[in-house]
């Protein structure tokens, strides 16, 4: 039964995608430049470019443009880039393990600042903690990330010399570990590369402090408003009526808000995948975001196009499987 | 290095670290596969620049990054000798000036070859080739090399066509093998750069035989080849190339003269000049490339890190397009000139380290004259000659500029509010760096920013770059037929104090006609960690990796 | 008037409120009394007061022009003459955090209500039809389809695509924002207008042959608009971030427009050789901008929704 559940959601997902594709096609198709001439430079005879515009299928009319593309992505072949000469699979296979693991993190970060404040909002409807988590709800909502990661480059960089330094994921001299997962920290914590580890996760704590303390404000208020209801709701009343232990209503009660947390969780996850770019660019990150908005504004239209695809199906995948945990954690979904 | 200001340095928690994980650790290939440990950071060059190489094909990419690869992985005919740089202690550079008594009048010395010959009369020159030399793929050194070369730029044209056309060689035979190690360049015309221009950093000697066995019949030329790869005689291999991430060489054993002090470089890409800055400050990297005036300074003053600042024959300027309105008039031209706050730019854009330019070529080339600079800042001149050409109730215009070069915006932000004082209203419009030399190439923007320097140091050749009407890179479209006329005559003879006269004349045309608004020399300023000694300046603007060792 | 309200019928959950100057005299005091029991309300109210006046008065306020390069002054730090110091090229940065708001608070406007007419009208027609024949239903879901389409877009990558495509200018932000923002208050129209046209009333009005459009306007949209209101005020602070982030980027204002994430940008390479007044200073006006929105948003949701605005009211006895 949760197979055909799975089959089905997937069938649905296939002309989601095959919308995005056509719309970001043809918004992309609309961005000025010529890439036959950023291919061979200035210095190109007419010949030639008209040649590789040949080649590349530009002089094609746009529907047989997409047909092509269409064709080629099924198989994996998104293209090249005409900046990094590489294809664009390549390069976003490159790129999109440094983005997951720096919004990975950051999300974690994120949680562990925002759940524990909106279960302690919840819990105290008043005092100082209430009042600490509506203005932190706020003000975390309103910075731009781009501007934090600056201001904590600035104090703990520059004045304090504490963090490492704001490029890359790791130290230059240092070999990263063996890829297994992708993630620098979880593949030198398997392989036990300490080396590596206290790098990665040296030049891991800015980006993802930036993205912890940013996007703590939606998870805060999702917990806030779902423990306050359940902690109002009949059956945890009920609970402490009969006297159990605070913390066995306590976690009932987050039980019960689960579901809410988890999902604004997972929508902020989908965001962050094409949204943590800003915080990318200031750390030099190397992710996939970055190497998007390179390509959109060097009209450089296969990356922005592979990127797309590759963050929807992302994102499409962890809305399924959010769906799958709701399944798990609530039994009225069921059936 | 300690922040306390005692003066006394105390290796810091990062250095500890970084010394401990990188002996521990090794540069890593990609795939995962792991190359020998390096045996001390001591001998590992780490370089923070704005982009890593595009293409490694010179014949076709002018990106910053490839100028730093090419001079490490190939090595040219001839160099010229070195100096100590006048300017700055520690530092040398080419020799560039002009010298009656040595062959050839200047101070060129072989360097895959051996010896050279050149005809008096500037007709052929014959290069006797080291022997026993080995290229990255060990192949060995030969005549052969040189004309595949050559060949390859009749071939393909693009960059190549502009050596082949700067020294009047019209077809292929003009390359002849003479031997194994013998090789000529025959001209039908006499030509004074046949020695000049052998040390340009974009005629260097492939290794064909790899070349040949890369090349298949759609690709004769290993397009595809050395696009990512080398093959060629210099002191470095390429180990790793990742564009938009980092590039490593390494040095090569055999190299002819012997293996490089520095073992590894790392070639990293860091967009920002802020964090390029910052590395260097906290010894991340070695050297950091193209900062900003203001973060030049303040890394004057920084305990560990060293400013080696050297003229150098970069030349920044605005285009004025002569086929767009009202740039046709040489009126207008002035008067965009006179209402440039040049000073003013130096003063706060430059944080003056940069001096004036009062010229239209590099002042550090023999030929180099300043006496025809009559501009000033003086809006109220400006205006007058706005009236003589009919438009004293001024016009609009737009500027474009690299968004990847941060002195563009500043330079364009203030030349916009001294034009409003004469009641010309600018629009900036920003282009990014990846689509820049394109917006400049395209030539439909009125007014553009170019940032350049002619590599060869011969007056014809950097007036005939951006002055001879016919020149691709005359992006001003300027045109002046005694200027043509000056500059073809001076391509086509030897006699050096001949042609010094009349590109003299020439300089004074251009200038009274002011194709560009001039901006600045910006210099070159090499920031740098302390303990490293090397520094060379070449009049290609980039640094050699083989230069540089470490003090101990 | 329509026959409905002819008839008598009444909606039930709507509570009836007193007609003319009596009752907004009323409404006023209320809304003050709220802002008395709630401070940070009130504050939201007044950072956005303050940030439109300063955006109507700027030229008369800022001490210098946004656009007015003076090398002789640059790089100043705060103090003397110019209060936030000056940045590279001697602009004036307390004029130009003034000049501002224009820009910005314009685009994110413009753009907000653009989405929020074209988005929550797209949804009231998509929620009212959704129950009925099958063509419109047909309809109705290719337009859920084609927004869900739109939201799994990368925002950011999308709005810098859409900027390339229609060319760096005002325009084409504003265009990007209303895009970006459209599928929202579709979605949310949608849900409001599902459950509002369940309602007895409505049906009434369908049975007593009011057409379509009369029953959307009259009855449905009024009744739903709550929380899109609510939301237009936090999603007017959220574009002014995007547009700042824009900016950051450059694919959003042109240079020297004065607009905070432009300025942040601009300064962001004197940061770090120690002159962190250019960029530091924008990013708070835009902090305190956006938060002051953010409250407006969060009282409007209090103050529109029945319940807790009774809620609410019932505290204050």
């Amino acid at each position: 039964m949760l197979l055909r559940y799975i089959a089905r959601r997937i069938l649905y997902v296939i002309p989601q995608l095959f919308g995005i594709i056509l719309v970001s096609f043809l918004l992309v198709k609309l961005i000025p430049g010529d890439p036959a001439v950023m291919m061979l430079g200035p210095t190109a005879s007419e010949q030639s470019l008209a040649a590789l515009r040949d080649k590349m299928g530009y002089s094609k009319p746009l529907w047989q443009q997409f047909t092509y593309y269409i064709g080629a992505a099924v198989h994996g072949d998104f293209g090249s880039s005409w900046q990094t000469t590489r294809p664009v699979t390549e390069d976003l296979l490159q790129r999109f393990p440094a983005t997951l693991e720096l919004v990975t993190f950051g999300l974690l970060a994120a949680i562990a600042i925002g759940f524990p404040l909106g279960v302690a909002a919840a819990r105290l409807q008043s005092g100082p903690v209430h009042k600490f988590a509506g203005y932190y709800r706020l003000v975390a909502g309103a910075i731009p990330d781009f501007w934090l990661a600056l201001v904590l480059i600035f104090v703990f960089y520059t004045r304090l010399g504490w963090s490492a330094p704001p490029l890359g994921r790791i130290d230059m001299a240092v070999a990263p570990p063996k890829t297994i997962t992708g993630s620098l920290v979880i593949d030198s914590l398997i392989v036990g590369d300490v080396g590596a580890l206290s790098s990665s996760f040296g030049h891991l704590v800015l980006p993802v402090l930036t993205l912890g303390i940013v996007n703590a404000g939606p998870i805060l208020k999702m917990t806030q408003i779902t423990m306050t209801r359940a902690f109002s709701s009949e059956f945890v009343r009920y609970a402490e009526m009969f006297g159990l232990p605070r913390r066995v209503v306590l976690r009932q009660a987050v039980r019960a808000a689960l579901p809410a947390v988890v999902t604004i969780i997972s929508v902020l996850y989908g965001f962050l995948i094409g949204g943590a770019v800003l915080v990318e660019i200031v750390f030099s990150w190397g992710g996939a975001g970055q190497y998007a908005v390179q390509g959109v504004l060097n009209a450089d239209v296969n990356p922005v196009l592979g990127f797309v695809v590759f963050s929807a199906v992302l994102s499409l995948i962890i809305y399924l499987v959010v769906d799958l945990i709701y399944f798990a954690l609530d039994p009225r979904t069921r059936g | 290095m300690s922040r306390d200001g005692t003066g006394i340095s105390s290796p810091d928690r990062r250095d500890v670290l970084k010394r401990g994980a990188s002996l521990a650790g090794a540069v890593a290939l990609p795939g995962g596969v792991i190359s020998n440990a390096i045996a001390a950071t001591s001998t590992t060059l780490v370089i923070a620049a704005p982009a890593t190489p595009q293409s490694l094909d010179w014949n076709f990419d002018v990106s910053l990054g490839t100028f730093e690869a090419i001079a490490a992985l190939y090595d040219n005919l001839l160099e010229f000798k070195k100096i100590p740089d006048p300017k700055q202690p520690g530092a040398s550079r080419e020799d560039i000036a002009d010298h009656p008594d040595m062959p050839a009048g200047i101070a060129v010395q072989g360097k895959l070859a051996e010896s050279f010959e050149l005809d008096p009369a500037g007709k052929f020159i014959r290069f006797q080739l080291r022997q026993g030399i080995k290229s990255n793929w060990g192949n060995e050194l030969t005549a052969e090399d040189v004309k595949w070369t050559w060949d390859r730029k009749f071939g393909l044209g693009a960059i190549g066509a502009f050596f082949l056309s700067t020294l009047g060689l019209e077809n292929k035979e003009g390359v002849k093998v003479e031997g194994k190690y013998t090789v000529t360049i025959n001209l039908d015309h006499p030509n004074p750069l046949l020695a000049k221009l052998q040390p340009n950093l974009y005629a260097p000697i492939i290794d064909s035989t790899k070349c040949k066995q890369e090349s298949t019949t759609d690709d004769p030329w290993a397009r595809k080849f050395l696009e990512n790869n080398s093959a060629g005689f210099g002191p470095y291999r390429l180990n790793q190339l990742q564009r938009g991430q980092q590039a490593v060489f390494k040095a090569r054993e055999d190299y002819y003269r012997g293996k490089p002090a520095m073992d590894t470089v790392i070639f990293r890409e860091v967009p920002t000049s802020a964090t390029r800055a910052s590395l260097l400050q906290g010894g991340a990297v070695d050297i950091a490339q193209y900062l900003q005036p203001l973060e030049i300074i303040k890394l004057r003053s920084e305990r560990g890190v060293a400013v080696d600042s050297v003229n150098a024959s970069f030349m920044i300027w605005l285009e004025l397009n002569a086929q767009i309105e009202p740039f046709g008039n040489p009126k207008v031209r002035k008067a965009m000139n006179f209402a440039f706050p040049q000073e003013q730019v130096l003063k706060t854009v430059f944080q003056g380290l940069a001096s004036p330019l009062n010229g239209c070529m590099p002042n550090i080339y023999p030929g180099f004259t300043d006496k025809f600079w009559t501009y000033k800042y003086d809006p109220e001149m400006a205006k007058a000659l706005l009236k003589e050409a009919g438009l004293s109730s001024g016009f609009k215009t737009s500027i474009a500029y690299n968004a990847g070069d941060p002195v563009q915006e500043p330079i364009a932000i203030l030349y916009q509010t001294a034009l409003r004082n004469i009641g010309v209203e600018l629009e900036l419009k920003k282009i990014p760096p990846a689509t820049f030399y394109n917006a400049v190439s395209e030539r439909k923007q009125p007014i553009i920013f170019y940032v350049d320097s002619p590599w060869c140091p011969d007056v014809g050749y950097s007036m005939t770059l951006y002055f001879n009407s016919k020149s691709f890179v005359n992006y001003s479209n300027y045109k002046n037929d005694d200027v043509d006329a000056l500059i073809r005559d001076t391509a086509r003879t030897n006699d050096q104090a001949k042609r010094l006269t009349m590109m003299t004349n020439a300089q004074q045309t251009v200038m009274s006609e002011a194709p560009w608004v001039f901006i600045a020399y910006p210099g070159y300023h090499m920031t740098r960690r302390a303990n490293l000694k090397g520094f060379t300046y070449y009049t290609s603007n980039n640094i050699r990796f083989q230069d540089f060792s470490r003090e101990a | 008037m329509s026959s409905v309200a002819r008839s008598g019928l009444v909606p039930p959950t709507v509570p009836r409120a007193p007609k003319g100057s009596e009752a907004r005299f009323q409404r006023l005091r209320f809304f003050f009394a709220i802002l008395r029991a709630r401070p940070s309300f009130a504050v939201g109210y007044g950072i956005v007061a303050t940030v439109a006046i300063i955006a109507l008065l700027a030229p008369w306020l800022a001490p210098y022009g946004p656009v007015t390069a003076d090398p002789s002054v640059y790089l100043l730090p705060p103090g003397g003459n110019h209060l936030l110091g000056t940045d590279g090229t001697g602009m004036d940065i307390f004029s130009r955090v003034l000049f501002a708001p224009r820009i910005d608070l314009a685009i994110a406007i413009v753009g907000t209500f653009v989405s929020a007419t074209i988005g929550g009208g797209l949804g009231a027609l998509v929620g009212y039809y959704e129950g009925q024949q099958t063509w419109r239903r047909a309809v109705s879901t290719m337009v859920m389809r084609s927004a869900d389409v739109l939201q799994a877009f990368p925002v950011f990558v999308f709005a810098i695509a859409l900027v390339a495509v229609f060319g760096q200018s005002v325009k084409s932000i504003i265009l990007a924002v209303a895009f970006v923002n459209t599928p929202i208050y579709l979605r949310l129209m949608r849900i409001q207008v599902r459950s509002i046209r369940q309602l007895r009333y409505v049906e009434a009005a369908y049975v007593a042959g009011a057409s379509d459009l009369a029953i959307l306007r009259r009855h449905v949209i009024p009744n739903s608009i709550a929380p899109l209101v609510a939301q237009l005020s936090v999603n007017i602070g959220w574009s002014v971030l995007l547009t700042a982030g824009l900016s950051f980027v450059g694919a959003g204002v042109v240079a020297p427009t004065p607009e905070w994430g432009s300025m942040v940008a601009m300064g962001f390479q004197n940061v770090v050789t120690g002159q962190w007044w250019p960029s530091v200073f924008p990013g708070i006006a835009l902090c305190i901008t956006v938060v002051g929105f953010g409250l407006v948003g969060e009282s409007l949701e209090v103050l529109l929704d029945p319940e807790r605005r009774h809620v609410l009211s019932g505290s204050l006895r």
